[in-house]
């Protein structure tokens, strides 16, 4: 899983590196790495951090989470925001984060249709009558394609300083190895999932007997049954909605026409303006007799990625995609724009390109060149 | 005792304070200077001038009668540690503390009081544990009181949060609706200032309009347009002096940094110490933690110096990757381009009526949201929703004289360029032997502006003889050879035509001239000079400006105190080298206030400016003696660059090193002193009512009531004219003063002295003193960086 694990002569005193909940947190980032979900719910959020850092994985589409504790959930869940830099410049993807205060014991149709959902170190907090209706309401209906819990092995308490009855005053009660797989094994076989185990926070070596610190598992949806499963609980179960939502936040993205039009007018004026400075500075050269070519400059700061000089070779090769100079006013056919990988890439068609700078950029009366005045470029 | 006031650490943890370092107490609560000022306890208002109704970007915070804030103090048995879970525990009791209230850990504050003084109750943790929670009533806080402040502050932090606003620095904007100004790679974000405060009648929201421009471009976009645009071999010093100083803003998280350096030798691909001890490298780093990609593996890397503790981060530098932090704010190179600003202002200078609108937004946006509503109604807490109006005063303008003619401006203009020109100065000094440098292409232009200068002389009553013309090669040491060799101890001054606006040629010819040879400078761009429509205006201005710096005199007003001295101090910081702070300081040497002495205390880091400021002062003091054959019996300091929150550090360090140093210049010297701190930087606006509309307040308001504060003896005029966009007000602060004079007095005199500085045939926005100061430190921070040639103290060398 790539957490590194501190090697030391057990001591009594068992320290993760990096600590036991980053480890965690770590493992469903590789998880969603690995299975690329879209939709992602943790249940029992918390604080919000694990979503915080799931915000940034670019395969998610829509984040939620689920916390008994309102105030909990509120004290820092505007870092679930949309920063300034996503304003500046909007994602690919679109991306909705909502906090949901309700239990994991209720059902609510706003936790349907979900790709993955994590409960990590949740179980352990239910009351024994939440926890006989947790498998139903996560397996059943939400049926989710993959589902992670994690909670406290107890085999590892007594490696733990401090920890008498439970390693934390909430918890209702710590099972060992055996009694969480029977438990999983039990959810897992009554609603159509495999499930593997495993684990973050190695023993030390010597007492590798008494399993990670804290044990995971790692449920998924099995083909044949899962349709059979969500529509059942769909169908059946035309529950009303029990969550109360208390954030929502939806993430500036180009695919939304509002942002994309931004981002491709400016990127269509930025790149004319280059292309405009490249055409006069070459005519300035033609007339200083200037031999100092700026193309031809090599420097330790090397774009890695050649960044406009390979475009504007380009240009010179097809002649009716050639910008050109006519009294102060520069033309830059559009063709020659939508060339630019960055612009192309961002409207994907030319007739895209055309509908979205409408009306925003100048354009000469055929529409087919961007205008540019030359007029302010010096002072 | 600290300055400020605090609830208590907790809450500057609840992410409601000021983001951004240690938290500043920016309104300078606590500081009580009027109390100090015996003969403004009872009054410190003006009387003279005509009503003005004015209305301003205040609104008033009203409390249901009888309204207090309870603060109480939580106690767990036994002790708990973790502050969610003495909140979970606490909020138990919900039933009997309610749904509305503020906890930070340890201190509960509550709009209702509790039954009972002290109270306890029982709570169980999941796991059993009884734990015994102890709630004492320790505090019951009337409307006014400091802790009930800085709640209100808090609190409307929150709302702005529930209005989704995203805070940046100090203030708050609105990102779903920005301006793009795609020309340019700008977006603009509106958004609002806000505080509240106890003002002179009652507690108001200060609140103004606030434009964050942002850039479309990341410092890797930036430093690639700037490779295309300059040579090689001058790029990273071009790149570098371009970029530090500047704020950026991370990609990734919402935080600010200022670029102090770029590391040209590392790159992306280095690695880094993280906390927990291990290696990384800063393309790993940036993948795993916020999965950005960091495309170009060459790339500088930029230093941040961290000063003070920011939250969890210890001060030191701090590695930023060009292309994950995007640039924010101007240019200096964007501030002069001219299309740009004209591009920008269209959106970031309200007029009035536009301004007043956005304003009122706010205001909108509160009374419109339900939840906002409600988190106010639970406590008791209500928002005007109009603006506050109250009456202001505008003074008459000053009459201009100028050697035995007398001249009214319009006020409404508050210029009086047209009225005076082609008049006699008071005082000319003349062009006898004086040269005039430029190089071979300029020559014609030179030429013209020696031509110009023969025609609008005379009347001036400027005598002139021919200039000593010196032809030079493009270059510095050619322009500093041709001063070495051409200045006699006869020289009046030296003009130098420059044929760019290249910083280092001038930076050069002035640190010359100021220092190694002392003798009054003047350098014009050829540029300026060469459009003939224009070139009468410019040559009769250079004449005037010439004049004030051979220590000539252009007009005067009335003022009839005697024996005062005025002072103007201000400071200029070295960003880019950050090391050094200039003050400038000024003092009048005669009654008509028509010269000057100057000097300035160059300050290394770590050093108190105030010890420079006293050399001067008496320096000052020995030459005023020099002139008036006296000391002043009155000294009026006007002080200008103080930061928000140095007020104290003002009052209690600098003042009474002024009192040290007049003691220091004899026993039975006991002149009156007063110490005013003026301040432009404001968010105060003035609206003027005018039939249905608003219109900026005409020059020569003065505001002493409603947004005044009652500690303070303090009061606001408006003495420029603007043409477009809405005039700042500035601030007057007396914080000292023995003087006895009248605040009406102190306030006609402050807007007398806004009348005499001579780079402008008008009205400023401060006293010419704060103006002459703030040129002299600019000119000694920026080109010469050390303390100019005492033999020009008595000249405006600086202008």
């Amino acid at each position: 899983m790539g957490e590194t694990f501190q090697e030391e002569r057990f001591t009594g005193v068992v320290k993760f590196r990096p600590p036991l909940y980053k480890q965690r947190y770590h493992f469903v980032k590789d998880l969603v790495g690995k299975y690329k979900p879209k939709k992602v719910a943790d249940l029992g959020c918390a604080d919000c951090t694990l979503l915080w850092m799931l915000k940034f994985c670019s395969c998610i589409e829509v984040l939620a989470g689920v916390d008994i504790c309102a105030s909990v959930m509120k004290e820092k869940m505007h870092r679930l925001s949309p920063l300034p830099g996503d304003y500046l410049q909007p994602a690919e993807r679109s991306l909705t984060v909502t906090l949901h205060h309700g239990s994991v014991a209720q059902k609510d149709p706003c936790m349907l249709g979900f790709d993955l959902v994590t409960c990590i170190e949740l179980i352990e907090h239910l009351e024994e009558s939440e926890l006989k209706k947790f498998p139903e309401v996560v397996f059943g209906f939400m049926a989710p394609t993959i589902v992670v819990i994690s909670n406290p092995n107890s085999e590892f308490n007594p490696l733990l300083p401090g920890v008498t009855l439970f390693r934390h005053p909430d918890h209702k009660f710590e099972w060992n190895r055996a009694q969480f797989q029977s438990w999983a094994l039990e959810a897992a076989g009554r609603y159509g999932y495999s499930v593997e185990f495993t684990g973050v926070g190695h023993p030390p070596a010597g007492m590798e007997n008494v399993g990670f610190c804290t044990q995971i598992g790692v449920f998924v949806r099995k083909q044949t049954v899962n349709t059979q499963t969500s529509e059942s609980a769909q169908s059946e179960k035309p529950t009303e909605a029990v969550y109360k939502t208390v954030f929502k936040a939806v993430y500036p993205s180009l695919t939304d026409e509002k942002y994309l039009q931004n981002a491709v007018v400016g990127e269509v004026v930025f790149t004319a303006q280059i292309i405009t400075r490249s055409l006069l500075d070459s005519s300035m050269s033609e007339h200083e007799e200037n031999n100092d070519d700026p193309t031809e400059r090599k420097s330790k700061f090397q774009p890695s990625v050649n960044y406009f000089s390979e475009d504007l070779g380009k240009l010179v090769v097809e002649k009716s995609m050639k910008p050109f100079v006519n009294g102060s006013v520069v033309y830059i056919p559009l063709k020659t724009i939508f060339s630019f990988p960055k612009v192309k890439r961002l409207c994907g068609t030319f007739e895209q390109l055309r509908k979205l700078i409408a009306g925003k950029v100048p354009l000469s009366r055929d529409g087919s060149a961007v205008l540019l005045s030359t007029e302010h470029e010096n002072e | 005792k600290t300055i400020g006031l605090q609830i208590s650490a907790g809450f500057q943890e609840l992410s409601l304070a000021d983001r951004g370092g240690r938290r500043r107490d920016f309104h300078d609560l606590g500081v009580n200077t009027r109390q100090a000022i015996e003969h403004v306890q009872e009054s410190k208002t003006g009387s003279s001038g005509v009503m003005i109704k004015l209305t301003t970007n205040y609104f008033r915070l009203t409390s249901r009668p009888q309204w207090a804030l309870y603060q109480y103090h939580i106690d767990y048995s036994p002790e708990m540690e973790a502050r969610r879970l003495r909140s979970v525990l606490l909020f138990q009791h919900e039933e009997l503390i309610g749904k509305t209230h503020a906890f930070d850990g340890s201190i509960l504050l509550l709009p209702k009081r509790l039954g009972n003084k002290v109270t306890e109750v029982f709570s169980r943790t999941r796991n059993g544990e009884d734990v015994k929670i102890t709630i004492t009533l320790t505090n019951e806080l009337p409307p006014t009181s400091p802790t009930c402040l800085q709640f209100y502050n808090i609190i409307f932090r929150r709302l702005l949060k529930m209005l989704n606003l995203q805070q940046i620095g100090r203030n708050y904007y609105n990102p779903t609706d920005p301006i793009d100004i795609p020309n340019h790679r700008l977006m603009v974000w509106p958004g609002f200032t806000s505080s509240i405060l106890q003002y002179e009648e009652s507690i108001m929201l200060c609140t103004d309009v606030s434009h964050k421009v942002l850039r479309n471009e990341t410092v890797l976009d930036f430093m690639y347009g700037l490779y295309y645009q300059v040579e090689e071999q001058r790029f990273r010093d071009v790149c570098t002096k371009e970029l530090i100083g500047f704020v950026v803003l991370t990609k990734y998280n919402n935080r600010t940094y200022r670029v102090d350096d770029i590391d040209w030798d590392a790159n992306p691909q280095c690695t880094f110490r993280k906390a927990d001890g291990t290696e990384i490298s800063y393309v790993d780093y940036y993948k795993r933690q916020y999965n950005q990609e960091i495309t170009d593996l060459n790339q500088p890397v930029l230093i941040s110096q961290c000063r003070r503790k920011r939250g969890s981060m210890i001060p030191g530098p701090v590695v930023l990757i060009p292309e994950l932090c995007f640039l924010t704010g101007l240019t200096e190179k964007m501030r002069n381009d001219f299309n740009m600003m004209k591009d920008l202002a269209i959106h970031t200078r309200l007029p009035p009526e536009q301004r007043q609108r956005e304003i009122g937004k706010l205001i909108d946006y509160i009374q419109k949201d339900d939840n906002v509503q409600k988190e106010l109604r639970n406590w008791g807490l209500s928002f005007d929703s109009n603006l506050v109006s109250f009456t202001g005063r505008v003074v008459q303008g000053e009459k201009i004289f100028q050697s035995g003619n007398v001249f009214d401006y319009n006020p409404q203009f508050a210029d009086w360029s047209k009225e005076t020109r082609g008049a006699p100065l008071i005082c000319a000094k003349p062009l006898e032997n004086w040269l005039l440098i430029y190089t071979r292409r300029n020559y014609d232009i030179a030429n013209t502006l020696l031509q110009n200068l023969f025609k609008v002389t005379p009347s001036m009553g400027i005598r002139m003889n021919k200039a000593t013309m010196i032809e030079v090669d493009d270059r510095t040491e050619a322009y500093l050879r041709a001063l070495q060799q051409s200045i006699t101890p006869d020289t009046n001054i030296a003009v130098c035509v420059l044929s760019s606006s290249r910083k280092d040629k001038y930076d050069a010819i002035k640190k010359y001239l100021c220092t190694d040879c002392p003798i009054p400078s003047q350098c014009v761009i050829a540029r300026t000079l060469s459009k003939p429509q224009t070139a009468m205006a410019i040559a009769t201005k250079i004449a005037l400006q010439m004049n004030c710096k051979m220590g000539g005199e252009l007009w005067s007003v009335e003022i009839p105190l005697k024996q005062v001295m005025i002072v103007g101090i201000d400071c200029y910081h070295d960003t880019l080298s950050g090391k050094q702070s200039i003050a400038g300081f000024v003092a009048s040497l005669n009654q008509t206030m028509t010269r000057w002495f100057s000097r300035c205390a160059v300050q290394s880091r770590g050093q108190e400016i105030v010890d420079g400021l006293k050399a001067c002062l008496q320096t000052a003091l020995r030459d005023w003696f020099k002139w008036n054959r006296s000391l002043p019996s009155r000294i009026i300091v006007y002080r200008d660059g103080v930061g928000d929150g140095q007020l104290y550090t003002l009052v209690n360090y600098e003042v009474p090193q002024f009192l040290d140093c007049l003691k220091s210049v004899g026993k039975d010297y006991n002149p009156r002193l007063t110490v005013i701190v003026v301040k432009k930087r404001v968010n105060t606006r003035f609206f003027a009512q005018s039939g249905g509309g608003f219109k900026n307040p005409p020059p020569g308001t003065i505001v002493d009531v409603e947004v005044t504060r009652p500690e303070w003896y303090d009061f606001f005029i408006v003495s420029q004219a603007v043409r477009n966009g809405c005039v700042a007000p500035t601030h007057y602060n007396v914080i000292y003063d023995t003087s006895k004079l009248k605040p009406d007095h102190v306030q006609r005199l402050t807007y007398k002295l806004c009348h005499v500085y001579y780079n402008w045939s008008g009205v400023i926005r401060v006293p010419a003193p704060c103006q002459y100061a703030h040129k002299l430190a600019f000119l000694v921070g920026q080109s010469i960086h050390r303390e100019p040639n005492l033999l020009l103290s008595d000249k405006l060398y600086y202008l």
